[in-house]
């Protein structure tokens, strides 16, 4: 158990450092941007209270932005809905197994679409709060939403191979 | 049950939530300036439209009193015009002084009570005897009749509304000066008839109606309403309908009107007839 959990950690440590290479040095358009913060939110374990979800989104959201960024507050700003909304969402779609069993949301166990809708709403979710706050007022909506949509199409192909790094148990 | 479903666990994580959210906002307003501009812009919309709306809570909440005020301020306005047609008349050289008192006192007054829906309908005042109200008081407003006292209490007073098949009030046709009753048609809260206008009177459909003044409780010339078409009633008179200048399903400020000779017309009347 400890085993798993170090590992898990050590993988999520590992993934928050990918985030802020991708934040530093992948900005190919003004249009995309990667992000793969909101899936490593949701793939915490399930036996984790929704408190120290929200810390760990918190500190995950503040290192980023300290570390890449440089928006301090940004990332932890629309990390933290995804956090608290994190349960309400795995229960709506994967029914209350995931917390009955203490389980970890896989491909292998639930399927793609169901695991593809989870990430599409809440990687939504990230980039809409994200982008509306972080252009502040200053761009249209339409570009707001253009931006949203193509970072959320170019986001899920990351998001399914952080899922399935996170997701150990699947792999014992 | 998991404990982290209870109530109180909720609360907390919500509690948790809006604080880290709130830090995390505050983080960014401070580190970043066209955030912070724009936390700033959102601040002020929202205070502004919570001002906007507390204002519009407090001013809905004090209508009554400008109502009041308002109702006072327009009796008085009716006084002052009154005394100047009045002073008008001395440039005629047939004017004297004592007729610059028509001898109606004028009381403004709040509907307190009253009935709509049927054909004896009624009215309550917050006006009574204290305030010098009497029996056989009309009640008016500006754009016309509105009913006739008919019992007064210390404190309140008792009308007959004009929407009451059993009231007449005389009016007349402004274009012919022809004479006769008025009363509610029975069917709507703004029609009446004019009744019982010989067929030699001419008229046109939309001249102006007004109170005679040949009764004791309304002065004349109060606009009551529009005449509109006519019909011949056993071949001797016209029966007029009459479109009402006040709505009286929309009522609450009045003005009683007391004459103060109606005691003298009624002496004086009741003589002859004996």
């Amino acid at each position: 158990m400890t085993g798993m959990k170090n590992r898990f950690v050590l993988t999520y440590v590992l993934l928050v450092i990918a985030q802020m290479l991708l934040c530093n040095y992948f900005h190919f358009t003004p249009y995309i941007m990667l992000t793969i913060l909101p899936i490593m939110v949701f793939c915490i374990p399930t036996r984790v209270s929704v408190f120290w979800t929200l810390i760990i989104a918190f500190v995950t959201g503040l290192a980023v932005d300290y570390f890449a960024e440089g928006i301090i507050g940004l990332n932890a700003a629309a990390l933290l809905p995804v956090a608290i909304l994190r349960r309400t969402l795995i229960e709506a779609i994967f029914g209350p197994e995931p917390f009955e069993q203490e389980e970890n949301i896989t491909v292998k166990k639930y399927g793609l679409a169901k695991v593809s809708l989870a990430i599409f709403i809440i990687t939504a979710i990230f980039l809409l709060i994200y982008n509306i706050a972080d252009c502040a007022g200053t761009r249209p909506f339409i570009f707001i939403l253009a931006k949203v949509c193509l970072s959320l199409l170019a986001s899920y192909i990351l998001s399914l191979l952080a899922i399935n790094l996170l997701s150990y148990d699947d792999r014992r | 049950m998991p404990k982290e479903r209870s109530v109180v666990s909720r609360i907390f994580s919500i509690a948790i939530f809006i604080l880290l959210e709130v830090a995390s906002l505050v983080m960014l307003s401070n580190n970043n300036r066209f955030q912070r501009l724009w936390f700033a812009r959102i601040s002020h919309g929202v205070m502004a439209k919570t001002w906007g709306t507390s204002q519009s809570i407090h001013g809905y909440f004090s209508l009554r009193k400008q109502n009041d005020e308002l109702a006072l301020e327009n009796n008085r306005l009716q006084s002052l015009v009154r005394s100047y047609q009045l002073a008008a008349h001395e440039s005629d050289p047939m004017f004297r002084p004592e007729m610059a008192d028509n001898g109606f006192r004028y009381i403004p007054a709040t509907i307190i009570k009253s009935s709509s829906n049927s054909q004896h309908n009624y009215l309550i005042l917050d006006k009574g005897s204290d305030d010098g109200v009497v029996q056989n008081c009309g009640i008016i407003t500006p754009d016309g009749v509105i009913g006739i006292v008919d019992a007064v209490s210390k404190h309140y007073c008792y009308a007959i509304s004009f929407m009451n098949t059993e009231v007449n009030i005389s009016a007349r046709i402004d274009s012919s000066g022809a004479v006769g009753p008025l009363a509610w048609d029975g069917i709507s809260t703004s029609g009446a008839v004019l009744k019982e206008i010989p067929l030699q009177y001419k008229y046109n459909p939309g001249d102006t109606v007004y109170t005679s003044g040949y009764s004791a409780i309304f002065p004349p010339d109060i606009p009551i309403g529009i005449a509109g078409d006519a019909r011949v009633i056993n071949g001797a008179t016209n029966e007029i309908k009459v479109k009402l200048f006040q709505d009286h399903s929309a009522l609450k400020y009045v003005t009683i009107i007391q004459n103060t000779r109606a005691a003298e017309i009624a002496e004086i009347e009741s003589r002859n007839e004996q």
